[in-house]
């Protein structure tokens, strides 16, 4: 802030002659106390107004000093002044641009400083209540939110299979569905799994007992097999097997077939069978 | 804080025999400073009945009320000015409440009387001061002084001298700076 500016304002002078608001007054009493300008200035006028004061100097009247002496007690322990109680006095020294002023008030500052303090200090350790107990609800809510999330996935999971079987389940409920039963060979020694085809609606579905596990690069795939006049089969796509062991019903379609064989084939399917893979094989 | 010029050492010594209750140290007080307070004080209430009663009442206050004069806060005569003066407003205020209470105008006299009781009351010159009041009064321009007066002894706010002199109220604040700087001058 400007010093200068400040103390051309006026406010010292109106300070001085003590018609400030209580509001000016504590801020003159602040700002003075760290510019020593403005501290210089209420002093210079400060004493303006005693030499003023003092040039309409009257004696009283000399009976005046006993009565007032009688008025008063003297050689006592020193009374404390009450503050408050003693509304007159108080108010005499309130108005007061310097000395009394701050004295009188000084208690009434600091219990309300106290009580401020205090409503502060239970703020803060509130806030901190409430902070702790947000934190703790935000651990519970992702908590629970990755235990939903793990459930709606187990959830979407056995839907699936569960169309699947309820596929599988309906197609062996149809009339003139075959079940041929496809037996492991020497490749897949024990390996064996029951088909179900349907030549009139084409589908195919398969229910593994035991087939011999793979590495991770490879799967099993199922083939029609349609034997021609010449002896040579003729292979059809039957689609990929998972080893889940549940009835599953196979997304391609066979029209025709003589027979079900299974290969060994890299992941994901080849489109021709690799016959010196093939692991089991049974007649329609 | 900023160090005050404290004209009297003694002054110190004054307070705490004060503090004391020593009666010597009253006696002092009372003979250096009675007659400032009784000439402020009359100046604000005008009657020496009324003068007597208040100049009694701030003695009073100023030694119940003397562990709270702070000397780092100010000047103790000025500490001792503002509580005569303050029970003068206070004591004015309150008889006018009681006797007249619609008559407002009639106990803020306007310029002219202001002057006629000034120069009344200042014709026993007791401060013999290297400056005399009447030096002052013809030094210092009317409607400057008036309004010292109106606010320093009457216990006018700013908006109330506006009022009562129908001035605005950027006037009055303007001219009370420009009083107090002329009579700092003055003193000087």
């Amino acid at each position: 802030m400007n010093i200068q500016d400040y103390i051309e304002s006026g406010i010292l002078d109106t300070y001085v002659l003590g018609a400030t608001s209580d509001q000016e007054r504590r801020e003159v009493a602040c700002l003075s106390a760290i510019y020593p300008e403005i501290q210089q200035e209420i002093d210079r006028l400060t004493e303006t107004m005693e030499e003023y004061a003092l040039l309409y100097s009257v004696e009283p009247p000399t009976d005046l000093k006993a009565q007032i002496m009688a008025q008063l007690a003297f050689g006592e322990a020193p009374v404390k002044p009450l503050f408050g109680s003693n509304g007159n006095g108080v108010s005499a020294a309130a108005p007061a641009p310097a000395g009394g002023t701050f004295a009188v008030s000084r208690p009434v500052f600091t219990m309300s400083w106290v009580a401020a303090a205090s409503v502060a200090v239970v703020m803060l350790v509130f806030s901190y209540f409430l902070v702790s107990q947000l934190q703790q609800t935000q651990r519970a809510t992702v908590s629970l939110q990755s235990g939903k999330d793990k459930l709606q996935t187990e959830l979407t999971d056995l839907r699936v299979r569960q169309q699947n079987q309820d596929q599988a389940l309906a197609l062996l409920k149809l009339p003139g569905t075959k079940i041929i039963s496809v037996q492991g060979n020497e490749k897949a020694p024990g390996g064996g799994m029951q088909v179900y085809w349907n030549e009139k609606t084409q589908q195919v579905a398969v229910a593994i007992n035991k087939m011999p596990p793979l590495p991770a690069d490879q799967q099993y795939q199922l083939w029609g097999l349609v034997i021609g006049a010449d002896g040579k089969p003729q292979p059809t796509d039957a689609g990929v097997l998972d080893l889940t062991g549940d009835v599953q019903k196979q997304t391609r379609a066979i029209a025709r077939a003589n027979a079900f064989a299974v290969t060994i084939e890299k992941k994901g399917g080849s489109p021709t069978p690799t016959l010196s893979n093939l692991v089991a094989i049974g007649n329609v | 804080m900023a160090k005050r010029a404290r004209p009297f050492v003694a002054e110190e010594v004054l307070l705490e025999k004060l503090r004391q209750r020593d009666q010597q140290a009253f006696q002092w007080l009372y003979d250096q400073y009675s007659a400032a307070l009784f000439g402020v004080i009359l100046k604000v209430v005008r009657e020496e009945e009324q003068a007597r009663d208040v100049l009694q009442d701030s003695f009073v206050k100023i030694w119940r009320n003397l562990d709270s004069y702070d000397a780092d806060k100010g000047r103790l005569f000025t500490w001792l000015l503002n509580v005569a003066r303050n029970t003068a407003i206070d004591a004015l205020r309150s008889s006018q409440a009681n006797n007249k209470p619609s008559a407002a105008k009639t106990i803020h006299p306007d310029a002219d009387t202001v002057h006629i009781v000034d120069r009344q009351q200042s014709t026993p010159p007791i401060n013999p001061a290297h400056i005399g009041l009447k030096d002052v009064v013809e030094k210092l321009r009317p409607e400057r002084r008036q309004l010292i007066d109106l606010v320093y002894f009457g216990g006018y706010t700013h908006e109330e001298a506006a009022d009562e002199l129908g001035l605005p109220l950027g006037t009055v604040k303007t001219r009370i700076r420009a009083a107090l700087q002329e009579l700092k001058q003055l003193f000087t």
